[in-house]
């Protein structure tokens, strides 16, 4: 294999890669601004420079050049090259930073100029603390600026759409986010305009940024020229905890990372994971960030009033147990496999039908990318248990003929669904897991029971593409049980030992009284005679794996950061 | 090796000059109507070689390369040679020449002569370059600025249309090719080949990294081979006249004649015709002597951003590549700037930084930010209110851009500044003010007024 030699190690390569990548990809790192995996490559910031080689060879003889201590000789090029743009060559020498002045010097003379420009707000900048700019500059820069003179003053606070601010000033021109909505969106809104030091992006005059992907420019901008509206001036990213998990947003799985401060989520934004979203996500699954935590339920109630668990855990059993099987149990493409699968057990245990699941497709409200018809996460997790959708034709007769006295409800909302009217309830027990306070099944509910959402809990969703992947806890709930507190890396040594580096467990306030539902539905079980012991939602998956072909080696450690393709089992219905 | 002698003899190497013909720009009156044109034994070229094939299309790349015709645009780059870098013809591929008439530089002002007076002449360049290439489409890029021109071109490109020169089947052959004219916007940097193609496909105007070069992938990623309009221009002299008359005019590494743009403080600036290696003293003389007797203080050889040259370097200096490399400056476009004794050396430069901060495209960083700073250094320098620490830190940012960007622009911007203050040293410290670091602090104990940012 051909070989190069880096900083005075040899690395093999494979044919057409490029040194930048090929450095990041060893852990060498080069810095750089404009260079990004998935977009074209510019080479414009100037930033990645190298001193870079071929071996001399004779001219007649093609052989290698040897210096007088037997050392093959090295042409270097001119000038200083690119690393992002230079193809790798067999025996191709390079210095990074790392080894030669005169690369290291190079990028910090690179740095001053970019610098002279920006206008080193970083105190009242939201990028700050996690901004490309102002690490490498610490890392590479220079110790100061010589620059004594007014800087370039360029908009601020201009309203590219509804979802994407600018400040031009702070833009250093690396054209990630042009070429984002040219190469990768292809929405070609942006573009740059002015020129030189006058340059900034812009959409055409009169235009809207209102791309359905454009808050992706603001993660690949290096700098705070381009914020998330809703993010701005929220809180500093120091103050986050950042928690890798799956986005709830549809049916594609999209890879996340949750950020909260004092036990609310405050931004969402997407994890590279090259088999599903890339480095991507829709706005709209950002927008929903809200939704964890407004109209949480205060606990649970029974009959509408406010009771305790063990209250509620009684009432949903006792109902349960009266019906002598006539329960319908409604999985969810909401819940966790784990949940559906206990959810399996439990009506198996009652005696009742299998579970069915309410489906939350709609045709044509998808797009060909990231935006799924699905609006649910799991509809191909219940498909894989076996659990199918629910007729509403069929569940109507079935209610108004007295087949079913009691209905239970995981994590969904048959009402607001279209699949049942409140009328078609009025008969019947319900026993219902909900998020929040406006679910509208609430009100017909004899038994409520609050349910951790997919950002409390631990569990596994599969993506449309059958890809199984793992939810981690990214804030805490009230009464974290053993489990959680494991996954939210809280209290591993001393039971007394709260908190994060962070401060997640900080606010109480905005600890929801909730309960995932492998918590809630073995409570149940047991009150009802079936003993549902597992240590964690991991030992649910492991059974699953071990005994369902469909969910084939999708534990928890094997799915880990980035999931696990189960078997093809063929279209979903 | 023994060293090669200096080139710098003052000896005018352009041959018999006082007595030169002019062959780009003839004087005959009307030459741009296609009547005039022919009269004067235009299209003869075009006819011996496309009807009568006098060379087919390698034998004709080869006599461009045995002319040594050096581009005209800047680089002085063998024409003949760059030709011969286009693959082998592939039918599936189209391929292209592009023309550059996007002449911007200050100081430069050749090609809007052969527009106006001789358009013919180029336009039967482009077709034998086509044909040299077995190229079908030409995109000739004159620059916004010269609406004029263009219309006036576009009017030449018409009449050669309907006279069957361009378009299906010319003179009943098979060989068939067109030209586009097209124009720019009126930015400096569509002048830089790669970048003039991104304005062409109707992208912004940023140029593109080499390699890969234009003939491996250059409009649309076809091979593509861009000439100047004057190197053009001289193609059909050669096929007339045979490269060894265009090789014997002027010096042997860098022959032909070549259109001298005269400009600055001089009594009859404009574009005159000559062989190249003219003395820049000969050249001073023919365009009327320095205005009011003056004595020459530098001259700036070949547009604005080659890096000026004192008189006692430029005095014995003649006007070809070797000559000026060894001078210490470059033959650029051939468009001298005579500066005479009153000239204010600091004013000069900073005019010429201001060009190139206006220009820069903004697509690197050094170029983008480093030729705002010169610019300001400059200005300050200029108003009386900069130090003399200040010249060392531009020749420290002229370091910083030089040769650190996607295109030459950064250099171009850089040379100027750098070469202006080694040569004109004294005169830019004697406008600074001494060092502040050490001056701030006065005898009193108070602080000196700071330098308005």
């Amino acid at each position: 294999m051909p070989q190069v030699i880096i900083d005075g190690h040899a690395h093999e390569f494979e044919a057409g890669e490029r040194l930048l990548q090929f450095c990041l990809d060893r852990g060498i790192e080069v810095p750089h601004f404009c260079y990004h995996p998935a977009l074209s490559v510019p080479a414009n910031c100037r930033q990645c420079l190298v001193k870079a080689g071929l071996p001399a060879r004779d001219r007649a003889s093609g052989e290698l050049v040897k210096d007088e201590n037997g050392n093959p000789v090295t042409n270097y090029f001119p000038k200083l090259q690119t690393s992002c743009s230079l193809d790798l060559a067999d025996g191709m020498v390079v210095h990074t930073q790392y080894d030669s002045e005169e690369v290291s010097g190079a990028q910090a003379d690179n740095l001053e100029l970019m610098l002279i420009n920006h206008p080193l707000d970083c105190p009242i900048c939201d990028q700050a603390g996690q901004c490309p700019l102002q690490i490498q500059a610490y890392k590479y820069g220079p110790e100061g600026s010589r620059f004594e003179f007014e800087k370039v003053h360029k908009p601020k606070r201009v309203q590219l759409g509804p979802n994407v601010v600018l400040d031009a000033e702070r833009c250093i021109n690396c054209t990630r986010c042009t070429r984002f909505t040219t190469e990768v969106s292809k929405s070609h809104q942006l573009s740059i305009i002015g020129r030189g030091d006058k340059n900034y992006p812009m959409t055409a005059p009169g235009q809207e940024f209102d791309d359905p992907y454009s808050m992706n420019v603001t993660d690949i901008c290096p700098v705070g020229a381009l914020t998330e509206d809703y993010f701005r001036f929220k809180a500093r990213v120091w103050e986050m905890s950042h928690t890798p998990s799956i986005s709830d947003f549809g049916g594609k799985g999209i890879n996340v990372d949750y950020w909260v401060r004092d036990n609310q989520i405050l931004r969402i934004t997407p994890r590279e994971n090259l088999s599903v979203n890339e480095f991507w996500m829709p706005d709209a699954a950002r927008l929903v960030y809200q939704r964890y935590n407004e109209n949480r339920p205060k606990g649970p109630s029974i009959g509408g009033k406010a009771s305790d668990w063990d209250a509620a855990y009684d009432e949903a059993a006792s109902l349960l147990k009266a019906a002598n099987g006539k329960v319908l149990f409604l999985g969810s493409a909401y819940a966790t496999v784990e949940d559906n699968y206990l959810l399996m057990k439990l009506a198996e245990a009652i005696g009742s039908e299998a579970p069915q699941y309410i489906s939350h497709v709609e045709a044509g409200s998808g797009d060909d990318w990231l935006i799924s018809d699905d609006r649910a996460p799991n509809t191909q997790g219940c498909e894989r248990l076996d659990i199918n959708p629910v007729d509403p034709v069929l569940l109507k007769a079935k209610l108004s003929e007295g087949e079913i006295q009691v209905l239970y409800v995981l994590e969904d909302d048959p009402i607001a669904a279209g699949v049942l009217s409140a009328e078609d309830l009025s008969g019947v027990k319900v026993i219902l897991h909900h998020y929040h306070t406006t679910n509208e099944t609430l009100f017909c509910a004899d038994a409520a029971l609050p349910a951790a959402m997919c950002v409390e809990t631990i569990g596994t969703y599969v993506n449309e593409a059958g890809r199984a992947q793992r939810l981690r806890p990214a804030k805490m709930i009230r009464l974290m049980n053993r489990s959680l507190m494991r996954e939210a890396g809280v209290g591993q040594s001393r039971t007394d030992r709260h908190g994060t580096p962070f401060d997640r467990w900080f606010d109480e306030g905005n600890q929801i009284d909730c309960k995932p539902g492998w918590e809630s539905i073995p409570a149940i079980a047991e009150r009802v005679g079936l003993t549902l012991s597992y240590k964690s939602p991991a030992a649910i998956m492991d059974e699953v794996a071990l005994t369902l072909p469909a969910f084939g080696g999708a534990t928890h450690k094997a799915m880990d950061l980035l999931g696990v393709g189960l078997e093809d089992i063929g279209e979903v219905v | 090796m023994a060293e090669a002698p200096s080139l710098i003899t003052g000896e005018s190497k352009a041959g018999d000059w006082r007595n030169y013909e002019r062959v780009i720009l003839p004087p005959v009156k009307d030459l741009h109507k296609i009547e005039v044109y022919e009269e004067d034994g235009g299209y003869s070229a075009l006819k011996a070689v496309v009807k009568d094939g006098k060379f087919d299309p390698a034998a004709l790349t080869d006599e461009v390369k045995a002319s040594g015709l050096r581009g005209r645009g800047g680089a002085g780059f063998s024409t003949g040679l760059k030709w011969s870098f286009m693959p082998p013809v592939d039918p599936e591929k189209p391929r292209y020449l592009c023309c550059n008439g996007d002449e911007s530089e200050p100081g430069t002002f050749k090609d809007r002569q052969i527009f106006e007076y001789n358009p013919h002449l180029m336009i039967e360049g482009i077709i034998l370059a086509c044909y040299a290439m077995t190229i079908k489409t030409c995109y000739l890029y004159i620059r916004g600025e010269y609406i004029d021109y263009v219309h006036h071109v576009q009017k030449a490109v018409d009449e050669a249309y309907a006279k069957g020169y361009i378009g299906k089947n010319i003179l009943g052959t098979d060989f068939s090719t067109n030209i586009v004219v097209h124009y720019g916007a009126g930015a400096y940097i569509c002048g830089e080949e790669t970048s003039l193609m991104e304005s062409l496909e109707g992208h912004r105007a940023y140029p593109r990294i080499k390699p890969p070069f234009p003939a491996q992938s250059g409009c649309w990623g076809m091979p593509t081979t861009i000439n100047n309009v004057e190197t053009l221009a001289c193609v059909p002299l050669i096929v007339n006249r045979g490269a060894a008359w265009f090789s014997g005019i002027g010096p042997e590494r860098h022959p032909g004649p070549v259109l001298y743009g005269i400009s600055g403080h001089i009594n009859k600036p404009g574009v005159y015709e000559f062989p190249t290696g003219m003395l820049i003293r000969d050249l001073i003389e023919v365009a009327g002597g320095v205005r009011g007797g003056k004595s020459v203080k530098a001259v700036v050889p070949g547009g604005s951003s080659t890096p000026p040259l004192t008189w006692d370097m430029a005095k014995d200096a003649t006007m070809d590549t070797e000559t000026l490399r060894e001078a210490g400056s470059s033959m650029g476009t051939a468009g001298l700037c005579i500066l005479d004794e009153d000239t204010d050396m600091v004013a000069f430069t900073r005019r010429i930084a201001h060009f190139y901060h206006h220009e820069s495209c903004g697509q690197c960083t050094p170029c983008r930010d480093g030729t705002g700073w010169l610019e300001k250094l400059l200005s300050r320098i200029e108003s009386g209110e900069g130090y003399t620490r200040d010249l060392d830190l531009l020749l420290e940012i002229c370091d910083q851009m030089e040769g650190r960007t996607v295109c030459a622009l950064a250099d171009a911007a850089a040379w100027p500044v750098r070469w202006g203050i080694r040569r004109f040293r004294d005169e830019f410290a004697a406008r600074c003010k001494a060092d502040s670091f050490a001056s701030s602090e006065q005898g009193d104990g108070s602080v000196e007024a700071q330098p308005v940012l």
